[in-house]
């Protein structure tokens, strides 16, 4: 169906109607010099790189912006081609600033790339010399507009991939130039997040991060696919490694769906943020933790484990974990507690979270976990988004950016729900704004107001099931949850008549610890047009980066946890794993006061690991292989991207190491 | 075989490019037997004769690196620019960024180690060009050997071609712009 046949260079090919020339070309293996291309993005024929004859044609055409169509006769190698392509480069090149020898792109830029390609050992034309200041402003990224070529392409994965549309063209001719918001410095743009995208778009010098600047060309750096474990969307990575360190963390798919990064996973962690643990540690007779070998460090833990769990039996340990680490420490760590402490003490940092999104969802369905969620990508698709109490930009930054994504194609409606602090409320066609506390109110007045919106059937079969919202009276309850009728009825119009909505909720909603919120949304949603009524398209922002994989291994607690209240009633010790997560939580802090002996693992110092008894080091995300489970449920893994300092081993080991030092002789039921 | 007469010039360059020609190693031993050295850097003769082949490291930047880049021309038959300052302007290009007397003021009296500084003007002193250039934006060049500086096989490329009579386009797989 829809196929086309053209020929090109002499050859019939076959391809998609609907495509572009540059399209057909590239899926049959017939190369087509490109600059402004970016497979991705809408093309806009920039830069005549990709200028192809085609018979009947008066004049080239670019084939990244030319239609295909059935029967087409086209010319991608002519000698009037290349001329024109040599004159095209020769024009770029002489246009702005392209002395490679002092540009720190040389080596990976498209455009010298080409030069070499082209043979260009000579400039005919005269040069510009053009001094545009460079823009430094920004804490990541710089422009130098001497090196520009004006391709567009950072400023089309600015609008259409990230969807903030930070940059766009300033200018008119010679002085035309790449600007952001109106013209301000970079580190001034307030629409910019940092991402950094429009760094990887760039083929040229133009664009560049601070972080990577003249610390290794590609081709002296390692390329190693990885999985970002910052936060839960779990993006897929490219790391670039050398000497040992990390140069540069690029998006996989470049412009594809997951295309995009954000500042943390692309710059963050080429930085070391906190002190580093590099050995163990053991607190001695004066009080001071000491650096010690790991068989002394271990030689304690084990001892101390098995004195505690014989004196005061196997209930008297209690183990957290932060959902930062990965799936293999987290499953050696529930083994360790399970298996050789013998109980079911144990719990993940983020434990509150899991049992509020779990009560909640159980309410609403019987039986149902976290399965009951939906994926990212469903975003992506939505004709209507709600956001509750999020800002995703803040929280996930690429969850924002498929939001925007969503919404500014034109094709999803954005409404959010949250409080007026939240700036995400900005980029909303409608922005219900309930009085802090007065959520689930809000949102159930929203669920009525849907329900009464639905088609006729429909509403009749809604209303069944919702019997506990019959009594309400949406006026009163407006006004009691501060929100405004005519936005309520907006939004309640879009969400009924909508046929992919999904709803996405976070932070400020889980802090609430209240589980009759997660049913609202969910209860919300699942009238909110087309939907599965038992999986409506509802998606939690959770708090770490491998929080689902953590709670899918059964390390949050399902009863309540609290740390305090289990040092008051018998637990002696506390097994606290926390990786590469830096927390300085009073809460558990305080938790930990009342305990004997504490033993914690991480990879950084931390005013946790200040009140342990020995603290054992963790490799950091990037010094281990390992697997980690994104928000939505899929699990990829790293490999280990470079060498941990003293040769730290992994948590999986340390733990073994404990395990067989323990003796637990004496097993009390 | 007559021997082929070359001169190599050294302009506005920083001597890396003559530096990249002594790192030929031995290849150096079979050109040497087929070429004939005048004005050099390397053998310090000083006059411009006619030779068959003349070799520029470096930009023009000067007036007087105008005025000997085109006496070259007249004496030479066949015109090698040689490293990128040469072919495009290179390094030395960077001042073309900024107006003249501001380099000027930057070098002679800005440089943190400067103490009462002074622009030198004296009579005879080459006068700096507004702009740098590279050699072809001034005579007409016959071949380009780009790099900073270029890999000592290209250069044995070229000039091997140029022994054998052929005019060199350096191949891809040798092409530097840095
Ligand atoms: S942007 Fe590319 S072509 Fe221009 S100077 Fe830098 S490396 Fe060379
Ligand atoms: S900054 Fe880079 S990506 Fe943007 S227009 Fe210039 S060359 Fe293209
Ligand atoms: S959105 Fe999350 S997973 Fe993606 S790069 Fe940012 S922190 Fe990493
Ligand atoms: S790639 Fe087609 S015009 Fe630039």
């Amino acid at each position: 169906m829809n196929g086309i046949i053209l020929t090109i260079n002499g050859k019939q090919v076959k391809g998609k109607a609907g495509s572009t020339v540059l399209e057909i070309c590239e899926a049959n293996g017939i190369n087509v010099p490109t600059l402004c291309h970016l497979k991705g993005l809408t093309d806009v024929g920039a830069c005549r790189m990709c200028l192809v004859e085609i018979e009947k044609e008066r004049r080239p055409v670019p084939a990244c912006t030319y239609p295909a169509r059935d029967g087409l006769v086209v010319q991608t190698s002519t000698e009037k081609l290349e001329k024109h392509r040599r004159l095209v480069l020769e024009l770029l090149f002489t246009e702005r600033n392209h002395l490679c020898a002092y540009c720190l792109a040389s080596g990976d830029c498209e455009l010298q790339i080409l030069g070499y390609e082209y043979q260009i050992d000579s400039w005919r034309y005269p040069y510009s010399w053009p001094s545009f200041p460079l823009d430094s402003s920004d804490k990541h990224v710089m422009i130098d507009h001497n090196r520009c070529i004006l391709c567009g392409r950072c400023v089309r994965i600015c609008s259409e991939k990230v969807g903030v549309h930070t940059l766009d063209f300033g200018y008119r001719g010679w002085k035309d130039r790449i600007s952001a918001d109106l013209n301000q410095p970079l580190g001034e743009a307030s629409s910019c997040i940092d991402c950094g995208a429009c760094f990887q778009a760039c083929p040229t010098g133009a664009i560049w991060a601070k972080s990577s600047a003249y610390r290794g060309r590609p081709d002296q750096c390692k390329k190693m696919r990885s999985v970002c474990a910052l936060c839960g969307v779990g993006c897929e990575i490219d790391v670039l490694v050398k000497n040992n360190a990390l140069i540069r963390i690029d998006s996989t798919e470049l412009a594809g769906d997951r295309g995009v990064l954000c500042y943390k996973g692309r710059f963050d962690q080429l930085y070391e943020s906190h002190q580093g643990i590099n050995t163990p540690l053991l607190r001695d007779d004066s009080g001071k933790l000491k650096a010690c070998s790991i068989g002394n460090a271990l030689d304690e833990v084990g001892e101390k484990f098995g004195n505690i769990v014989a004196r005061y039996g196997k209930n008297s340990i209690a183990g957290i974990a932060s959902s930062k680490a990965s799936n293999e420490s987290l499953k050696a760590f529930k083994k360790f507690m399970t298996d050789i402490i013998g109980n079911d003490l144990i719990d993940t940092i983020d434990g509150d979270e899991y049992r509020t999104i779990i009560q909640g969802a159980t309410k609403f369905r019987s039986g149902a976990g976290l399965n009951i969620e939906t994926t990212l990508e469903e975003i992506l698709k939505a004709d209507c988004l709600l956001v509750v109490g999020v800002n995703p930009l803040e929280s996930q930054q690429v969850a924002g950016s498929y939001i925007f994504r969503a919404a500014s194609q034109g094709k999803a409606n954005l409404i959010v729900l949250d409080v007026d602090k939240n700036p995400f409320g900005f980029h909303a066609s409608t922005w219900l704004k309930p009085t802090k506390g007065k959520e689930e109110l809000a949102i159930n007045a929203l669920t009525k107001a849907v329900i009464g919106k639905l088609s006729a059937s429909n509403a009749v079969k809604a209303k069944e099931n919702t019997t506990s919202l019959g009594a309400m009276n949406i006026t009163q309850a407006n006004k009691e949850a501060g929100i405004d009728v005519e936005d309520l009825n907006n939004a309640a119009a879009m969400l009924a008549k909508s046929k992919h909505s999904v709803v996405v909720y976070g932070k400020d909603i889980l802090l609430r610890k209240n589980p009759k919120l997660i049913t609202a949304i969910l209860r919300l949603a699942s009238k909110s047009g087309k939907q599965n009524p038992k999986k409506p398209r509802v998606i939690s922002l959770k708090p770490r980066g491998n929080s689902r994989g953590a709670w899918n291994l059964g390390l949050a607690n399902k009863k309540e946890f609290s740390l305090s209240g289990l040092t008051k009633n018998g637990v002696k010790a506390v097994y606290l794993l926390l990786a590469d997560d830096y927390i300085d939580d009073t809460k558990i802090i305080d938790g930990l006061k009342g305990a004997k002996f504490v033993v914690v693992q991480a990879s950084y110092s931390s005013p946790v690991t200040a009140s342990a008894n020995v603290v054992l080091p963790s490799p950091t995300w990037a010094e281990r292989k390992g697997s980690y489970t994104s928000l939505d449920g899929i699990t990829k893994s790293t490999p280990k991207l470079t060498q941990p300092q003293n040769n730290i081993k992994r948590d999986e080991d340390i733990i073994r190491g404990i395990s067989k030092r323990i003796k637990i002789s004496d097993r009390r039921s | 075989m007559a021997k082929v007469k070359v001169a190599t010039f050294w302009l506005e360059g920083c001597a890396g490019c003559h530096m990249s020609f002594l790192d030929l190693d031995e290849a150096i031993i079979d050109i040497a037997k087929a070429v004939e050295f005048h004005r050099s850097p390397i053998t310090d003769i000083k006059e411009i004769e006619q030779v068959d082949v003349g070799i520029v490291e470096g930009s023009v930047g000067s007036t007087e690196e105008e005025d000997v880049l085109k006496e070259l021309r007249e004496h030479c038959k066949i015109l090698m620019a040689w490293g990128n300052c040469a072919c495009f302007g290179g390094i030395c290009g960077m001042r073309s960024t900024m107006d003249k007397e501001d380099a000027l003021r930057r070098g002679y009296i800005e440089t943190e180690s400067t103490y009462q500084g002074k622009i030198p003007h004296p009579p005879g002193v080459p006068q700096l060009l507004d702009k740098v250039k590279a050699l072809n934006h001034i005579v007409k060049v016959d071949c380009f050997v780009p790099g900073c500086p270029p890999a000592p096989e290209a250069i044995t490329y070229a000039l091997t071609e140029l022994l054998a009579g052929r005019i060199p386009v350096i191949p891809i797989q040798m092409m530097r712009f840095d």
